[in-house]
């Protein structure tokens, strides 16, 4: 198909979507204008009713159709010229060399992402204001050239790729699918409000002493449910037909990336960026939010920023992760070509003498990247997050951890407790066992059907693992407590348990006796001893 | 006259009834002649319910005793059966299989036995045995893959103590091959390589060259299902048959190897072999002629029996099976009706009536009379 054909395809695509609520009205009062002509009264009364019980979801979906205007809230602090020069002045180069209008808005946000949306109007067809938004965690992940391959990639979707209509098609595209995203944005609404509103009349019930209904939101939301799922499913015609452009766009968009910024450097970028999203989840799941259930949180500029110590201290592993790229097939719906495939595309440019360049760290674009890094919080975090209690990281991973394994001790403590009152702490534990309670307190911990259907020994050996490992946390804890125990932060690897040396290597053989067929807890009481003599001692020098 | 009368009606009556009685019993003569011939032949043998499924025969009756009494908690009965076996690896091995299996399920006894007598060699041959039993149990008996994550690691961790309560009953007993049977069952269970296998192997082989729970052991490990395959498996039995004295019963392991393999597809261009194939009549032929020479107390002659049974059967040597049933009779915890879980009893006593009546029939059909029970 000649590109201009092609481009007239996606035009009447583009102009069906808008059409669609228009054409089912239509078609609803064709009906009933048959029906008045045609049959009785009663009858066109019966069908003009539900022909306009039909039509309200469909008029409400051309509501929807409308992209919501920005509200002036932004994920993030829009930053003008004067706060940062460096960043707006490489902007602007990089538009100028693209061939593209720059954008009229720089907005910072958290994450790894980086996206230049136009709100255009009359449905795609006109341009509008153009928002930049660069994720701070990119940044922190890319240096200045491979920051500039990847904003220059963003621009040239811009670009009018190979007809003047194409640029309209990408515009048209993008509308379509945040329409998509807008419409399942108001069933979700639609739902969390009858789920609120189901819950506060529960709640009701059961405060004047009645039975509480369950919640039941699947009936509520479903005109708009109903609706997306006509326009979700127009929209997946709509981008299987456009794929190969949309596809070819993606293409083109690395292109000019490579022109501008560099073969190796846009390649490096793409290459980079894959790594660095792993990093990042990792990052905040083991890192910034590990404290959460704690009620801790890093310092201010840390929960975001701390990415960057993790990249420092990972930058070997990180960089044989960039010979690895996901290769995930190709769905039908995808608008971006593998991942694989773009970096292949690229690499195989002919070489533009610019390899080596070495270049500083993207943040240096800002005039203060550990503000930045402070004030993103203020977007990315709910107002509860924000009220948690901020420590340094060393504390943050200590107690975190020690919360945790606290509270995953619960059972263990609840049986000890059971037998000898009290809060349940590893020397009531010791004394249960010597008092010949172990097999009793291992009845009473979580076990699988073959650990219940194992009598005698078998039993025992199955019980075994989870008293050797539940009282290792006991006995942990309690020398945490008394200082002679704690976990280190690593931005390499997982956090580590620091022992005092004299303790560490008699901890094992110690648990394997306490939980022996003939239990024998003086190892285990001698070593927390000797752990207080520690603490009390010399304090805990060898470790932080 | 009235009399007369009467004599006159009354005798064609009492004739007609005599006759009629008659008939009656002969046919009830004939009916239980010839139908319950074949009732007769399996009446007097043990129902499925009353089936002793845990041995293969009835226990010598001291062994007995002191099994019951380690039941209450008492050792000195079982340390002075194994006294009196001495070195008679054979029964030492059954014997002190039996004791670790009980010792699996409870140790107190065992315990006791080990503090009283420090370093005795007995006591440290049962508590090896014992904890191998103790790691199957936590296995379970299942395929691996019905074999969940917590029994393997439980397995394996009860496994590698066992290897050292092997080692520590080795050691105070140098020349006794059980220890090493029961490495056998942990190298099995760890999945070692040949040349471990092969290394425990010669150490039992230079204790007891021809010992039969030594070679189960081994055939098991040399099995398709554990770390072999069925070639490897039935070139191990053939080769310890062919070199085994007679009555040492190691002929039984070629129809074990057949056994443990049936029903499997055959590996490369081999053939799955058929029951009745002249192999197997060859190996049939060569068992009946092992049991015949075995001592009588020989404590694994009955398990050798159970598979003659089920394999003249199978052959149509009715005679022969229905022999070795009878001798068996009462008993099925042997192959192979050990693989048949809940219903190892039925089966047996399925098989056992088949070979008897079977039996009955050719008798019957040669002589016209039924054969004496």
């Amino acid at each position: 198909m000649a590109p201009t054909l092609r481009a007239v395809r996606a035009l009447v695509l583009l102009a069906g979507f808008h059409l669609l609520g228009l054409l089912l009205l239509g078609a609803l009062a064709a009906i009933d204008w048959a029906a008045v002509t045609w049959t009785a009264g009663f009858v066109y009364t019966k069908v003009i009713i539900v022909s306009v019980l039909l039509a309200v979801p469909v008029v409400r979906g051309m509501v929807m159709l409308r992209t919501p205007r920005d509200d002036g809230e932004t994920p993030g602090p829009r930053v003008t010229e004067a706060d940062e020069p460096r960043l707006w002045q490489t902007v602007r180069e990089l538009a100028e060399q693209v061939g593209t209008r720059a954008p009229d808005e720089i907005v910072l946000v958290a994450g790894v992402n980086a996206a230049v949306t136009e709100d255009a109007r009359l449905g795609g067809l006109l341009p509008g204001p153009r928002r930049m938004y660069l994720g701070l965690s990119l940044m922190a992940g890319l240096d200045e050239t491979q920051l500039r391959a990847v904003v220059a990639h963003e621009l040239g979707h811009f670009v009018h790729a190979d007809t003047r209509l194409g640029a309209l098609v990408g515009r048209g595209q993008a509308q379509v699918l945040r329409t998509i995203g807008h419409f399942e944005e108001r069933a979700e609404n639609t739902a969390a409000k009858e789920r609120a509103r189901q819950e506060r009349r529960a709640a009701k019930r059961v405060a004047r002493g009645k039975e509480a209904k369950a919640v039941d939101t699947s009936g509520s939301g479903i005109t708009y449910r109903t609706m997306a799922r006509i326009y979700t499913g127009y929209a997946k015609l709509y981008v299987r037909a456009t794929r190969s452009d949309s596809r070819r766009q993606e293409f083109a968009a690395d292109l000019a990336a490579a022109r501008i910024a560099g073969r190796d450097a846009t390649a490096a970028a793409l290459r980079a960026t894959c790594a660095l999203d792993a990093a990042h989840d990792h990052y905040m799941r083991c890192y910034a939010t590990i404290g959460v259930d704690a009620g801790l949180l890093p310092r201010p500029g840390e929960v975001f920023g701390g990415l960057r110590r993790l990249l420092a201290a990972r930058a070997d592993e990180l960089s044989g992760l960039h010979g690895r790229l996901p290769d995930a097939a190709e769905g039908p719906y995808d608008t971006h070509p593998p991942m694989a495939e773009r970096v292949a595309r690229i690499e195989a440019l002919p070489y533009d003498g610019r390899g080596g360049e070495s270049a500083g760290p993207s943040l240096g674009l800002l005039a203060d990247a550990d503000g930045r890094f402070a004030e993103i919080e203020k977007y990315a975090l709910t107002p509860q997050a924000l009220g948690l209690r901020r420590v340094d990281w060393p504390e943050l991973v200590h107690e975190s951890i020690r919360a945790e394994r606290e509270a995953a001790s619960g059972p263990l403590r609840a049986a000890v407790a059971a037998e000898r009152g009290g809060p349940g702490t590893a020397s009531a534990m010791l004394d249960a066992i010597d008092a010949g309670a172990l097999w009793r307190i291992g009845d009473q911990l979580p076990q699988s059907g073959a650990a219940r259907a194992a009598t005698g020994r078998a039993a025992r050996e199955f019980a075994r693992p989870g008293l050797h490992s539940g009282l290792r946390q006991l006995v942990v804890l309690e020398l945490a407590d008394r200082g002679a125990a704690r976990w280190e932060l690593s931005w390499s690897e997982a956090a580590r348990l620091d022992l005092s040396p004299g303790l560490a290597g008699r901890l094992g053989p110690a648990l394997d006796a306490a939980v022996a067929d003939r239990p024998d807890t003086g190892p285990l009481r001698a070593l927390l001893a000797a752990g207080e003599a520690d603490a009390d001692g010399k304090g805990r020098s060898e470790a932080v | 006259m009235f009399m007369i009368v009467l004599i006159v009606l009354a005798v064609p009556t009492v004739g007609f009834l005599v006759w009629l009685g008659g008939v009656f019993v002969r046919e009830y003569v004939r009916v239980s002649r010839g139908g319950d011939r074949h009732d007769a032949a399996v009446a007097g043998l043990v129902p499925a319910e009353r089936q002793d499924t845990a041995l293969a025969a009835p226990l010598p009756a001291a062994e007995r005793a002191a099994l019951d009494a380690v039941r209450e908690g008492r050792w000195e009965p079982a340390a002075a059966v194994l006294t009196e076996i001495g070195r008679d690896w054979e029964r030492r091995s059954a014997f002190t299989y039996l004791l670790g299996e009980l010792a699996a399920d409870d140790d107190t006894w065992l315990t006791a036995w080990e503090q009283t007598r420090r370093d005795c060699p007995d006591a440290a041959v049962v508590r090896a045995r014992s904890t191998v039993v103790l790691a199957w149990n936590v296995r379970g008996a299942k395929r691996a893959r019905y074999t969940s994550r917590e029994q393997f690691e439980g397995f394996h961790r009860v496994l590698e103590q066992a290897g050292a309560d092997i080692e520590r009953a080795a050691q105070l007993n140098p020349d006794d091959p059980t220890p090493h049977i029961a490495a056998i069952w942990v190298a099995l269970g760890l999945g070692a390589p040949r040349a471990e296998m092969d290394r425990i192997w010669a150490e039992v082989t230079a204790r007891a060259p021809h010992h039969y729970e030594a070679h189960f052991s081994a055939l098991q490990y040399w099995c398709k299902k554990w770390r072999g395959s069925r070639r490897l498996a039935m070139a191990f039995a053939e080769q310890a048959a062919a070199a085994a004295p007679a009555g040492s019963l190691l002929t039984a392991f070629p129809l074990i190897a057949f056994f443990e393999h049936d029903g499997e597809d055959a590996e490369g261009t081999d053939e799955p072999e058929d029951v009745e194939s002249e192999a197997m009549q060859r190996r049939v032929d060569a068992a009946l002629r092992d049991v015949a020479a075995a001592d009588a107390s020989h404590p694994r002659l009955a398990e050798v029996r159970h598979l003659l049974a089920y394999y003249c059967l199978l052959q149509g040597r009715v005679d022969e099976s229905a022999e070795n049933f009878r001798l068996v009779d009462g008993y099925v915890g042997a192959l192979p009706w050990r693989y048949r879980g809940d219903d190892q009893a039925e089966h047996f006593c399925d098989m056992r009536d088949i070979a008897l009546k079977g039996a009955a029939d050719v008798a019957f059909h040669l002589d016209g009379a039924p054969p004496q029970a």
